[in-house]
């Protein structure tokens, strides 16, 4: 056998936007940002917590000294590990290029799968939808997918994480009114968990919270981000920029203001207690300026996704990304074009904990069945990713000098071996031949997902929380809704 | 004359401000009549402006440039307007609710208002019921629009238009919403009197009401 010197193999493809040298000019511009112009913090406590971490704090404008901002980017963990509340089990590890896929959270509208009609999402759509993502094999982790509103408003968000947790035992990242709201959804955790330590130890939840564009925290992101480092539970920051509307037209100008927003962010955690996980968001995109919609489909909105992941690969923080999403108002040719763009770019920078999939109608309304058919496009990109390996046993030159000239593979052992691990089988792209396909039905994608969203439904059960969990989570939410009467 | 209409107009379009400040000079010192001005040349290629953007032509930032452009010559016709009404389509009052902080949209379509020759009073975020009341009694606009992000904000603007029930002044203004949780459902379940998906048909919204 020779030694091979020199060689380079390539375990995965390469994929990246920016360089090490762009991202540490976009760190220090976005560091300057902060040093420069300062954020506002509409939150006492919080600005309180800043200047005894050395910020300059001018009424409620706060700048940032980049010591601070190095100082917080070195304690945050640069890996967050998120259970499966059932099992315990720990799924999703994100760390490095880990691409995990999950769904979006708060959209007001949903497709109802039975009736096709666009209505305002509940506690049952939201029940539904957490029973698909937890019965789909190419989905890590759950947001709610609607926000529930058949039930009181101001509370709404105890619902929706009970409508959750009652339905999936995959991680969930839920959004939270405010600190009050997410206190509840931490004792919920807590009594599922079986103590606050066992929890921290084992989270299978993470908030959601976000700044708002350009450069403001608000009183419920900031008390978040604080709450979340004091109960030691990870907390998903995500500015939502609009290119030419809350930051500048050009891409970098979007990455360092969006930048700023975050680590701006990670300060405020971190102050509070050193070591909290925290959790990188950003979806960065254009407004359309004819529309002027938040687009959750161009090509801008990938290119900025793929950037701010080299980015946080660069600042080795975990990273929450946006997939599978579209701007088409129905699951057409278009939302297929934009999931199928998005997730393969995704899949291919490595963002670690990608929401989003399932969203269409610029996030404002969810589809069970685009997302059911963004498991198989989930499921392709992620063979795009395994690459391809070059070894002796995959060259299989004795192979290929057994079968010879005109011969075949289709009855060989190697075949056997890995014709099902080379190749990746979607379960709703059609490639049936035609006559098959006509006497199937000759039912479109869309009709092939509905189908599937309506047996997961109809005969799917996740599995339950003891019974008696269930009653302690219910008083929870009780309780709090005694509050708003 | 009619040729200082035309180029104004073009310049309006074109979004070059200082070419429209010189047409206006150039207009004022051949003793044409300021209204004329205005409504022949600054106000014609807004016009234009707005069609254009209806249909996809033109675009936010070249309509704010256009707007930017036909205030240049504006400030030099108005105090020559003595004793003259300066035409306004209306005036709205705008704000984004009570508890809410979002006002991307709610600038956005104080722009598109004012560049379609609306008087806009821009109340800014956390704008509560009381807030609101008080502008409307200063201002007396003919339009109120509310604006949130959030499902839980949303509900300020009932509390809104309960207040000016309360307060005897519902009849007199026209209450419109908007934000991403708002629909026309939400709308008419609140009592408001329209709902507007963007500014475009914000613009076209408040046209209507005051009709």
């Amino acid at each position: 056998m020779p030694v091979k010197s020199n060689y380079v193999a390539n375990a995965t493809p390469l994929f990246s936007i920016l360089s090490p040298g762009q991202c540490e000019e976009i760190l220090f511009a976005a560091e300057e940002v902060l040093e420069r112009t300062g954020v506002t913090v509409h939150d006492e406590e919080a600005r309180d917590i800043l200047k005894k971490a050395g910020c300059w704090l001018d009424g409620i404008r706060v700048r940032i000294p980049s010591a601070v901002v190095d100082r917080a980017l070195n304690s945050v963990p640069k890996r967050v590990t998120l259970c499966n509340s059932r099992t315990g089990s720990r799924d999703v590890l994100l760390e490095g290029n880990n691409a995990y896929f999950g769904t979006g959270s708060d959209t007001p509208f949903t497709i109802d799968p039975y009736t096709g009609q666009r209505k305002r999402s509940t506690k049952q759509s939201v029940s539904w939808a957490c029973k698909v993502i937890d019965a789909l094999p190419n989905l890590d982790f759950v947001m709610s997918l609607g926000i529930v509103q058949d039930v009181p408003l101001l509370i709404s968000d105890r619902h929706q994480f009970e409508a959750q947790v009652l339905n999936t035992g995959k991680p969930i990242v839920t959004t939270a009114h405010d600190i009050y709201g997410f206190a509840d959804i931490i004792e919920m955790c807590e009594i599922i968990a079986g103590g606050e330590e066992e929890l921290r130890r084992n989270p299978f939840m993470t908030l959601y919270a976000e700044p708002i564009s350009p450069l403001q925290h608000a009183w419920e992101a900031a008390s978040k981000l604080v709450l979340a480092a004091r109960k030691g539970l990870p907390v998903v920051y995500t500015p939502c920029v609009m290119a030419g509307g809350t930051v500048p037209a050009t891409m970098a100008g979007v990455l360092t203001n969006g930048l700023a927003e975050s680590l701006s962010g990670l300060v405020i955690n971190q102050a509070t207690r050193e070591g909290s996980p925290f959790i990188m968001g950003g979806v960065f995109t254009i407004m359309d300026m004819s529309s002027t919609i938040f687009s959750y489909g161009s090509p801008e909105f990938n290119l900025l996704m793929s950037a701010l992941a080299d980015m946080a690969h660069y600042l080795k923080l975990p990273m929450f990304g946006t997939a599978g999403c579209s701007d088409a108002c129905v699951v057409d040719e278009q939302a297929g074009i934009e999931a199928a763009l998005s997730i393969a770019m995704t899949a291919l920078s490595g963002p670690n904990l990608n929401h989003d999939v399932g969203y269409i109608e610029y996030g404002s309304t969810s589809s069970l069945e685009y997302l059911t058919i963004n498991n198989d496009v989930i499921g392709m990109a992620r063979r795009l990713v395994r690459g391809i390996k070059v070894n002796d046993e995959t060259l299989a030159l004795d192979l290929i000098d057994k079968v010879g000239p005109g011969g075949h593979f289709l009855a060989e052992d190697h075949t056997m071996k890995y014709f099902k691990t080379e190749t990746y089988y979607p379960e709703l792209i059609n490639r049936q031949r035609y006559d098959a396909w006509k006497e199937d039905g000759a039912k479109t994608l869309f009709q092939r997902a509905n189908e599937k969203v309506k047996d997961i439904i109809e005969n799917y059960q996740p599995e339950p929380l003891p019974a008696d969990v269930q009653q302690k989570i219910r008083a929870v939410v009780e309780r709090a809704e005694q509050k708003v009467r | 004359m009619s040729n200082y209409f035309e180029d104004l107009a073009k310049s309006v379009i074109a979004g070059q401000q200082e070419r429209v400040k010189e047409l206006t000079r150039q207009a004022l010192d051949a003793g044409t009549d300021p209204v004329e001005i205005i409504n022949q040349g600054l106000i014609a290629g807004m016009n234009v402006v707005g069609a254009r953007f209806k249909v996809g032509q033109m675009f936010v930032p070249e309509v704010l440039m256009s707007a930017r452009a036909m205030n240049g010559g504006m400030d030099l016709v108005k105090p020559l307007l003595v004793g003259q009404e300066l035409p306004s389509a209306g005036k709205v009052v705008l704000g984004t609710v009570k508890g809410d902080l979002h006002d991307i949209g709610k600038n956005l379509v104080g722009m598109m208002l004012e560049s379609a020759g609306f008087t806009v009073v821009n109340l800014g975020v956390d704008a509560g019921p009381d807030k609101f009341l008080q502008a409307i009694k200063e201002h007396k606009p003919g339009v109120i629009g509310m604006s949130a992000l959030l499902t839980t904000t949303m509900l300020s603007m009932k509390d809104t238009i309960e207040v000016l029930k309360e307060e005897g002044l519902r009849n007199k203004v026209k209450v419109i919403v908007g934000g991403a949780p708002i629909s026309q459902d939400f709308a008419e379940e609140i009592g408001a009197d329209g709902f507007a998906p963007d500014a475009a048909s914000a613009t076209d919204l408040c046209k209507k009401l005051l009709a």
